[in-house]
């Protein structure tokens, strides 16, 4: 029988507005995560980023590449956090962000993030990011530059090996 | 994830592929491709719930061919671009994730696409698409601007949180 795969750990539907959703207690059951974000704005620029186990230090590297319907763009970052980069700026707008997180249970490496961020009226782009921590990851904060509208969505998929 | 169905092209080639009464049991879609096309170059695409209209559809797209990279985008098109450049008779690699398929918002998905050429020319792409439509999505149509040659094949998944265990999230 083939290994089950994209199992569901935990998903949250708001129905509040909020600044931040957290996964935590994640199971170290499996080799790997998926995130799937699909965030609505209350109001003007969202976005929706991640931080593992409340490190909110500049730990977080990337590289990424975009595409906006005319100009593309790459660069290389530091920052405190790791960038969904799904914008959207008003509420009727769509988008969807996937962060795969590979190896999060490790102990003994660094944790290797690829991020898909797709805002379909403004933005496609994906990164490849490090979070330079040995730790296995245990919890998951999402969160943004605004606040989160009712409906917004979070899902945590467990990747079996 | 569930296995909806694999569809794979005979004989003679098919215009379109096509899955019907897709369950409504999942919380997303996950679509595999392995495509070729006759005919000159071209791009696939993905239509939902017959829904053929040309005001209903935006996409954004980033693809490069190993020295050059483009983005392109359309607004209120008829169909979601998935990839670029199909090669004639040589295959394809491409899926696509459309989370939150069943919920009554309007439908973004996630695309990426690879010629498996060792060619002069071949593409790697990523899109972003939506479908501005708050129905659940039942159907969805493949075409690729032609003719998907034999041996084509696609496979449709549903992801389900039914039953999730393992985290907590507030």
């Amino acid at each position: 029988m083939p290994t089950p795969t994209y199992i569901p750990l935990a998903t949250k539907t708001l129905t509040a507005t909020a600044t931040s959703v957290t996964f935590s207690s994640i199971s170290q059951a499996y080799r790997d995560l998926v995130l799937v974000a699909i965030p609505i704005s209350t109001a003007g620029y969202q976005t929706s980023d991640i931080q593992f186990n409340g490190d909110t230090a500049t730990n977080y590297s990337e590289v990424r590449m975009f595409g906006d319907g005319s100009a593309t763009g790459s660069s290389a970052n530091s920052r405190n956090l790791i960038m969904g980069q799904a914008y959207v700026n008003s509420p009727s707008e769509v988008c969807n962000i996937m962060f795969s997180i590979f190896d999060y249970s490790a102990t003994d490496k660094h944790k290797s993030v690829l991020v898909r961020g797709n805002a379909p009226s403004s933005l496609v782009i994906t990164s490849a990011n490090r979070w330079a921590s040995t730790a296995a990851i245990t919890s998951i904060r999402v969160f943004g530059s605004g606040s989160f509208a009712i409906g917004s969505t979070f899902t945590l998929y467990g990747i079996n090996s | 994830m569930t296995l909806v169905s694999t569809i794979q092209v005979g004989a003679g080639g098919a215009a379109t592929i096509e899955w019907t009464g897709i369950p409504q049991t999942g919380k997303d879609l996950l679509v595999v491709m392995s495509i070729a096309k006759d005919g000159s170059e071209g791009i696939h695409s993905v239509q939902f719930n017959n829904d053929t209209a040309y005001a209903n559809y935006n996409y954004r797209m980033l693809r490069g061919n190993g020295s050059t990279v483009v983005s392109q985008a359309e607004s209120a098109t008829n169909m979601i671009y998935l990839g670029y450049g199909v090669p004639p008779s040589i295959f394809m690699s491409s899926a696509f994730y459309l989370p939150n398929y069943t919920v009554a918002i309007n439908k973004s998905l996630s695309a990426e696409a690879v010629g498996e050429a060792n060619a002069t020319t071949a593409y790697a792409t990523i899109t972003a698409g939506s479908w501005t439509n708050t129905a659940a999505i039942t159907s969805l149509k493949l075409l690729v601007g032609g003719t998907f040659l034999q041996y084509s094949s696609a496979s449709l998944y549903t992801i389900s949180t039914t039953g999730a265990t393992g985290a907590t999230v507030a």
